[in-house]
């Protein structure tokens, strides 16, 4: 095989590794007639990217190289390590690369990429490739009930909201909301974590169509390099997905390429109500690793491992460290938020019925410890976070609850001690 | 090794080394300036401290003053040697009283004084610097002066070493271009620091100038064509590949960072000469070259 690339195609190519580098560690390229695909797994096979560059975004495209007729295509496999250093700094490609020619030489085992720089300067890369069989996920994204497709940018902007370190996230979708949430069990060290909630309208989509009401559970992490990609080329993005335990499907493409990335998704993602037992926190190596699996289809992969998520879950410390509370108190806080009636299961999703615009809302635990007092939580809970802005207004509470209280609109609480909504959203933003 | 640091003046006074000065550390010195055989000195500390900087990659460095100026030598391991020249023409004060003055003092001690007021980049606000120094068996004494403030630096000296003598001359070149840094800056930071070897190949005919490098993950080559518009001097008569240690390398990398030109020389038994055109603050030139060991030759 033997491409070439010439000026922005590079630049696109790289951004493509680097969004690569973020779910495996091996980098497939599989030349095919259709064009160039390349492909990540990530070890738990529960995250899978490819990007397929149609033989139209190259200046030349070719199988077989020159001497060799163009047989069976030879499908290859590169550490990632190797090749994302040279596609590393874009801007410097940008300025100093005129053209980039890529071949895979099977009697040496190599693959050749070659800058031609400004000045006459050429560099040459040689990177060692191993044979392997093609890496190819099957999914039938037309069998999803759910099908959305949203500017990069919205989602982009959705997902800057949530901590770096988050893990996972929760997507709920029923056909009046669109909610990305950041993905808690009960456990005793839960308390550690900020919960962030974003909403978004259908309207703010291209295409929104839920036919089944769904929340699933998937790694953010391996999904941010891909959003990077489709940000930078201005790509709508369409998102299928059916129940927990489905795989969800990020797509994008264009004229001369399509992006696709699966991501498996938490079996069983329902939050347990406030009577769960508090059992020991299950130890997991990484999280992902306990979805169901994705049904990817390779030479070396186990395919079609469906576990059921642990009941308990390691969680992220918030960067604080905050001190825990409780669960059933925070359970129990949470569902009264939503349900000034009585413990719930909580559902936040159906819970709030918002105007039609951006709804972002942090629920700290403390939020609501005033109201609580009375149902019979006695512990005494800590002092979580300090916000000096209000001190003032929270004189009169301080004995009880100095801490950072953010509420939803519609929860009107009457604590002087809470502040207002617009003072929290502009702290927090 | 110590750098003794006394003296804090507030008199607010700027010109630090004309003799109208009224401090009292300045009427001091001027006493003792009979004493010195050696007094350098700069409105502008960086002057020196950059270039100083190109060539830090081991502790100690060996100062050789002549009335032409002040060349400082680093060497690692006998197979790689970085030289400063500092010409006299850069100082505003240069008097030396001996044909050859020379010491050995700790290098990086030496920097952390020159640059003892912090460093800062504001514009018109420099460090000046007069050095000092008695002759054998005293130390090394700096003045370094910035908005008013006085500090005495005073630096151990030891016995100099003899710097090794590569033997490398002109006559004995075999392949020599000269590049401007910009189109090296790249490939050498880039430089898979995995490979024991940085390959340099020179040759009338193709690849002309190629830096290769042989790491885990695979070979990378960086070719330069004798007709490059960043190639400024090309004379190579044969084909010559030598391997030099990749370790021996990467410190040239501060010198080739700091330069506007280089110039690459290889003599008859592989033996590497680096020499960058460095232009400090006020755009004068100074010198800073690299001789280097070849790690065993390839034909």
């Amino acid at each position: 095989m033997k491409c070439v690339l010439e000026g922005n195609g590079v630049k696109v190519f790289g951004k493509a590794v680097q969004a690569l580098s973020r779910i495996g560690e091996d980098l497939w390229l599989d030349p095919m007639v259709k064009g160039l695909a390349l492909r990540s797994v990530n070890a738990a096979h529960s995250a899978y990217a490819c990007f397929l560059f149609s033989p139209m975004f190259f200046q030349h495209y070719s199988l077989g190289s020159g001497s060799e007729p163009a047989r069976e295509t030879i499908k290859c496999k590169l550490v990632i390590k190797s090749v994302l250093p040279l596609f590393r700094c874009l801007t410097a490609i940008e300025r100093n690369v005129e053209r980039c020619q890529i071949t895979i030489s099977t009697p040496t085992d190599r693959v050749v990429i070659q800058f031609f720089c400004k000045y006459g300067i050429t560099k040459t890369y040689s990177l060692r490739f191993q044979e392997s069989e093609a890496l190819q996920a099957e999914f039938a994204s037309h069998l999803c009930p759910n099908v959305l497709k949203a500017p990069a940018r919205l989602l982009s902007d959705m997902v800057l909201h949530f901590p770096v370190s988050l893990e996972e996230i929760t997507l709920s979708a029923t056909p009046l909301r669109f909610t990305l949430r950041n993905y808690h069990e009960a456990g005793n060290d839960h308390m550690k974590t900020m919960y962030t909630e974003m909403s978004l309208h259908p309207d703010e989509f291209d295409f929104f169509q839920v036919g089944a009401d769904s929340d699933v559970t998937f790694c953010l992490k391996e999904l941010r390099g891909f959003l990077s990609f489709a940000e930078s080329h201005c790509l709508p993005v369409s998102v299928h997905f059916a129940a927990a335990g489905k795989p969800v499907c990020f797509s994008m493409e264009d004229m001369v390429l399509e992006a696709t990335v699966l991501l498996a998704t938490l079996m069983d993602s329902e939050n347990t109500g406030p009577s769960q037992p508090v059992g020991p926190p299950v130890p997991t190596s990484p999280r992902c690793a306990d979805v169901a699996a994705l049904p990817v289809v390779s030479h070396e992969g186990n395919s079609r491992e469906s576990q059921n998520a642990p009941a308990v879950m390691e969680l992220i410390p918030s960067s604080q460290g905050s001190p825990m509370i409780n669960p059933p108190a925070l359970r129990h806080l949470l569902s009264t938020a939503d349900d000034p009636h009585g413990p719930d299961v909580p559902d936040e999703a159906s819970a709030m019925a918002t105007p039609a615009s951006t709804m972002i809302c942090s629920l700290l635990f403390r939020a609501l410890a005033s109201e609580q007092d009375d149902d019979g939580c006695d512990v005494s809970l800590p002092v979580l976070a300090c916000y000096s802005d209000t001190e003032d207004e929270m004189e009169g509470d301080y004995t009880r609850s100095p801490s950072l209280l953010i509420s939803q609109r519609r929860l009107n609480l009457p604590s002087p001690g809470v502040n207002t909504w617009d003072s929290a959203r502009k702290r927090l933003f | 090794m110590v750098a003794k640091c006394c003296g804090f003046d507030f008199s607010g006074n700027e010109s630090f080394k004309t003799t109208e000065c009224t401090m009292p550390l300045s009427t001091q010195s001027q006493a003792d300036d009979e004493k010195y055989v050696l007094v350098a000195s700069l409105d502008n500390a960086r002057n020196l401290s950059n270039i100083l900087k190109a060539i830090t990659f081991k502790d100690h460095a060996i100062f050789n003053a002549t009335p032409n100026g002040l060349k400082v030598t680093v060497e690692d391991s006998k197979c790689l040697q970085a030289n400063a020249f500092i010409q006299a023409e850069i100082f505003q004060e240069y008097t030396i009283k001996e044909d050859v003055v020379g010491f050995q003092v700790n290098l990086t001690v030496l920097l952390d004084c020159l640059s003892i007021f912090g460093g800062s980049t504001l514009p018109g606000v420099s460090t000046a610097l007069r050095m000092c120094y008695r002759g054998y068996g005293y130390p090394l004494t700096l003045f370094l002066e910035e908005g008013g403030v006085v500090t005495v630096c005073k630096i151990n000296t030891q016995e100099p070493e003899e710097p090794i003598d590569f033997e490398f001359c002109s006559s004995n070149v075999i392949n020599k271009v000269i590049l401007q840094s910009e189109s090296l800056k790249e490939p050498f930071s880039e430089l898979d620091m995995s490979s024991e070897v940085l390959q340099i190949t020179m040759s009338p005919s193709q690849p002309y100038f190629r830096l290769s490098t042989f790491g885990n993950s695979g070979n990378a080559h960086y070719d330069f064509p004798k007709d490059s518009d960043m190639m400024e001097l090309f004379r190579c008569t044969k084909t010559q590949t030598n391997r030099y240690k990749m370790s021996l390398m990467k410190p040239s990398t501060k010198a080739l960072a700091l330069s506007c030109k280089v110039s690459v020389r290889t003599d008859s038994r592989g033996f590497l000469s680096l020499q960058y055109l460095v232009r400090n603050d006020d755009g004068q030139i100074c010198f800073v070259e690299y001789y280097c060991c070849p790690d065993e030759e390839v034909e």
